[in-house]
């Protein structure tokens, strides 16, 4: 999923600040938990308190998209309220704000959450790993299902710098090696003969900037 | 320092004069908190494994257990205060867990007027209680208990079912009639719209009875008989697709404008956990307090929080079991969570210390008074902070 977090609500504040009545669009994709209709709302709560208090009355509608980045879906979505409106706060990831600005555009949109990484989210504790980075050439099934591009601080292709100590990168002492975390798991899998295949230059042009799928 | 700190008052004992050393109260005590001490012809009680549901209060023969919830006499005084109120014959007792709603309730029994007794749990309803108020001239009991299965304290209900075919047979000797006394069970669960659901599956996750499942069609279906009505999916649902039955989300928000314009300030909002506070049966009569009890913490919105603080409240409360005495499978800990998250935003604009989560047990007297107490107190010294400062 793509994982992001709230700006800090001053900031927030500060970017509608010139603008009273306002759309708060909700995104019910890939984030967990979603950044839907409850998010939209609390915000909206949590910003009518907080300009009440700094004497500043907002006007908020409040929607939410199936999936933000989809331009069809958050066109037909957003249209019945952006009528009367002077902004939209998208609370989806970087896709989404800018999907409202191409489709929209003569309306300021402004996002209300920071976009991190696609990851992986540990729910339990709620701490979300970065665990792809979109490189465009996936050399996962090599690498037993962990992706050293992303996880290895350095994104060597093959095989461990040797610098980690106790399984901890020398880089972070609290990150994993993953070049480590890929041997284990190799091992356990009896396709360590996978490690000794080098792995060539990685052709970072695969990544591209568009692409037809 | 010879101030002697005095023992907190506990909400069950043994009295060892009394006790007849039957060891009723031992078997049927659902958290093994009553032991017998064979060595000296003792029954002793484990106050820290009580979860004060009642039951050996209820049942003990030679009346040696006292409680300072719901007892005998202070039920029976209670009807005697309220009786002229209701014009009814009808008395209706019920178990919180399953009958917040009391018009619901009548429609259950096919009663209009009644005579409602709200306690935690019937199972700590005596026959001393059931005949005393037949005795008072309560010509009919209606007894609503949650179905079995879903006892918070596990052997309550089913006692209460033993209890009232014996009592039934009794009175029916005396010329009562078939069914002097009638109870229902009923168990109070999580409503679905399908149309509102985006499959996000955090429900699945955060249920921690597998009620719900993800199918494969990309909507949620939920098997009712695993949900214990606990409220965390409803509270948590990013899509508002999830409700509870009597707990509905739009019933609570009408709440909190109505019982905060009645309230005198410091307006503090109290979402209690009814398995964490027994209130008094005439109800909390302090004018700064507003109360919402809950089926438990769990159920508490984030929403429900910041709609009392935009209706006026200056300080919300959630009050919660600790995570060893929660009724449910640790819910009071993922409250704490909700909490606490909802809690950063608003320290972010200044109005942090407006919130607080205090987990709580009855079976210590005066512990939510005391909470209510010192977070009254940090509100009352943050205002006069701010008001110095201006």
């Amino acid at each position: 999923m793509i994982v992001t977090t709230l700006k800090p609500l001053d900031e927030i504040l500060e970017s509608i600040s010139p603008y009273r009545k306002i759309l708060i669009a909700g995104c019910d994709g890939c984030t967990q938990p979603p950044r839907g209709l409850r998010e939209a709302k609390t915000l909206k709560q949590l910003l009518e308190l907080a300009g009440q208090l700094k004497g500043k009355k907002f006007d908020f509608k409040v929607t939410s998209v199936v999936k933000q980045c989809d331009s069809v879906l958050t066109t037909s979505a957003l249209k019945p309220y952006v009528e009367d409106v002077e902004a939209v706060l998208s609370l989806a990831c970087g896709a989404g704000p800018q999907t409202v600005a191409e489709f929209f555009p003569d309306l300021p949109v402004i996002p209300a959450q920071n976009s991190h990484f696609i990851g992986i989210d540990d729910r339990e504790g709620s701490i979300m790993y970065d665990s792809c980075t979109a490189c465009g050439d996936c050399i996962l099934a090599l690498t037993g299902g962990i992706c050293p591009v992303t996880r290895c601080s350095k994104g060597l292709l093959s095989g461990a710098c040797g610098g980690a100590s106790n399984g901890k990168c020398e880089l972070d002492s609290e990150r994993d090696c993953a070049w480590e975390l890929i041997y284990e798991r190799l091992k356990r899998l009896g396709k360590l003969d996978l490690i000794r295949e080098l792995a060539p230059p990685k052709d970072y042009s695969a990544k591209g900037w568009r692409v037809t799928p | 320092m010879n101030q002697k700190v005095a023992e907190p008052k506990v909400a069950v004992n043994i009295n060892d004069d009394q006790c007849s050393r039957c060891s009723i109260c031992g078997s049927l005590c659902p958290y093994d908190a009553i032991t017998t001490d064979h060595e000296n012809k003792k029954i002793i009680l484990d106050i820290e494994k009580c979860q004060v549901c009642g039951i050996c209060y209820s049942a003990c023969p030679a009346k040696a257990i006292d409680t300072i919830y719901y007892s005998c006499s202070s039920v029976l005084k209670y009807l005697e205060k309220v009786r002229p109120q209701y014009k009814s014959d009808t008395l209706v007792i019920m178990c919180k867990g399953s009958a917040p709603d009391f018009s619901e309730v009548g429609r259950l029994f096919g009663v209009k007027d009644f005579i409602p007794l709200s306690v935690p749990c019937v199972g700590r309803i005596s026959e001393e209680v059931l005949l005393g108020v037949l005795v008072a001239g309560v010509k009919k009991i209606n007894i609503l208990a949650c179905d079995e299965d879903y006892c918070r304290f596990h052997r309550g209900s089913p006692l209460t079912g033993r209890r009232t075919i014996a009592l039934n047979r009794m009175l029916e000797q005396l010329g009562y009639g078939e069914e002097a006394i009638t109870l229902k069970r009923n168990s109070l669960k999580v409503t679905v719209d399908k149309d509102l659901c985006i499959a996000c599956g955090n429900c699945v996750y955060y249920c921690p009875y597998d009620a719900p499942t993800l199918t494969s069609a990309g909507g949620i279906s939920f098997d009712l008989d695993a949900c214990r009505g606990c409220g965390l999916c409803v509270a948590l649902c990013p899509a508002f697709a999830l409700d509870l039955e009597n707990w509905e989300r739009a019933r609570i928000s009408d709440l909190i404008p109505h019982l905060l314009a009645e309230m005198k300030p410091p307006k503090i909002l109290v979402f209690r956990c009814q398995w964490a506070v027994y209130p008094p049966l005439n109800g909390d009569m302090s004018p700064n307090i507003g109360t919402i009890d809950l089926p438990c913490a769990g159920r508490v919105e984030a929403l429900h929080v910041l709609e009392a603080l935009q209706n006026g409240a200056d300080g919300v409360m959630v009050v919660a079991c600790s995570e060893d005495d929660c009724k449910q499978e640790k819910v009071s800990a993922r409250a704490e969570h909700v909490v606490t998250r909802i809690k950063e935003k608003l320290d972010q604009i200044g109005l942090g210390e407006r919130i607080n989560f205090s987990a709580v047990s009855p079976r210590y007297q005066g512990q939510v008074e005391e909470a209510v107490r010192q977070f009254r107190q940090s509100l009352e010294g943050a205002g006069a902070e701010k008001g110095a400062a201006k």
